[in-house]
């Protein structure tokens, strides 16, 4: 499968509403495990808010190295790898279970040193 | 209904400017009256005074207040230039519209108008010619601002949305964009996230600095799913840290700058019940460059 962003979205991949779109347009090809090439000819702006939905989510479907083999980006500018990358290695490390508790203990701590 | 009368002196960027303007806040907040703005003291009116000003109109005026900015009284003719070059002016009763200067235009967005604010932050902004960037690396910048505006709608709770101005400053060579929402505030958003989590009495204690710093690293989102998010802020303070620029965020109590030196996060004595995000960039071209473009890093 091969698509075209531009086409699908125009050439800006800036919020998450493109970005689901592009998630939604992929999902079940790579879920059977067909090679799926996003062309980023003729996009010139990223946010990560559209990489998020658009490949971040991917993640809790397909493992990082599947995703990473099935899923080619072609014509992507440096500023687009850099942000893709980033939102891929957040997504790889997410947990929806942080233990929030400890997190909040771990920053009490800290102002209670930085204050002290 | 009484008329409550708001002197607007000497507005700067320092954070005791800023204090200024939250006083400004909570003379008004709260209390149901119609104001009228005067500047028979104002000689110096900086952006970040000019979109909350804007922002804090729309405000009054959404719980039914009248405003009115005293035109008769701004007797100094460089503020009463710069925000009839901005557009502000025309914006709220002065007969004039904005033109092309050393102001980057007032703006106001209700909702999140993605492609009416790229164009703002491309163009009108970082693209106006003020520093000399390849297309690439303009596009590069405007998507990190985006990120601002991001945050704001998706996390502020904002009903009146948010401001912006900016301006290119000549003799200091600085470009700076204010961006202001009258939402809840990233502390208050970080403590009720948490308090789903923890102990009311423990999280109660998170200072407004440390909510902050906890906002601005990677992966750290009030938005919960299985969607991961959280990088907005951490792209926009690396950007402005590799480019020797500097990033003022004060929401609430709490107040972070991050520029080359590092990151601080603070506790203020004065809060207001938003977010005021204001960037300074240094047009220097030699910081600007990708690394493709021979020239030091982006």
């Amino acid at each position: 499968m091969r698509l075209s962003i531009k086409d699908k979205i125009g050439q800006r991949c800036i919020i998450k509403d493109d970005g689901q779109k592009i998630y939604d347009a992929i999902i079940e090809s790579l879920k059977q495990g067909e090679t799926v090439t996003l062309d980023f000819d003729g996009v010139t702006q990223f946010a990560s808010p559209f990489f998020n939905y658009a490949i971040g989510q991917l993640l809790k479907d397909i493992n990082e190295v599947d995703l990473r083999h099935l899923l080619q980006l072609e014509n992507l500018n440096e500023t687009g790898k850099l942000v893709v990358e980033r939102v891929i290695e957040n997504a790889a490390q997410y947990h929806g279970d942080k233990d929030y508790r400890k997190i909040v203990d771990d920053i009490l701590e800290q102002q209670s040193r930085e204050s002290g | 209904m009484v008329q409550k009368i708001i002197q607007i002196p000497r507005i700067n960027d320092e954070p005791r400017d800023i204090a200024t303007l939250f006083e400004i806040w909570s003379q008004v907040n709260g209390c149901h009256q119609n104001v009228r703005f005067d500047f028979s003291q104002c000689d110096f009116l900086r952006p970040n005074a000019v979109a909350f000003l804007g922002g804090l109109a729309r405000l009054i005026e959404s719980r039914r207040g009248k405003v009115v900015f005293d035109w008769d009284t701004l007797r100094n003719k460089a503020v009463k230039n710069n925000l009839r070059q901005n557009g502000f002016a025309g914006q709220f009763g002065y007969p004039s519209s904005g033109w092309e200067g050393n102001s980057i235009p007032y703006r106001e967005d209700r909702t999140l108008d993605m492609n009416g604010i790229m164009d703002y932050l491309t163009f009108n902004w970082i693209g106006k010619g003020w520093v000399h960037v390849s297309e690439r690396l303009r596009d590069a910048i405007a998507g990190r601002m985006w990120e601002i505006y991001n945050n704001a709608f998706e996390h502020s709770g904002s009903k009146i949305g948010v401001f912006t101005c900016g301006q290119h400053f000549w003799q200091q060579n600085d470009l700076i964009l204010s961006v202001i929402d009258f939402g809840r505030g990233i502390p208050t958003n970080v403590r009720t996230f948490l308090r789903q989590y923890a102990d009311e009495a423990l999280v109660s204690k998170l200072s407004g600095a440390a909510c902050l710093k906890w906002a601005f690293e990677r992966g750290n989102s009030t938005c919960m799913g299985v969607i991961a998010r959280g990088l907005g802020l951490d792209l926009l303070k690396e950007f402005v840290r590799i480019n020797q620029g500097r990033l003022e965020v004060y929401s609430n109590e709490g107040y972070a700058i991050i520029d080359a030196g590092g990151e601080q996060y603070v506790n203020r004595d004065i809060s207001f019940e938003g977010t005021l995000v204001h960037i300074t960039l240094r047009c220097d071209e030699k910081l600007y460059h990708f690394k493709d473009e021979a020239k030091p890093p982006y």
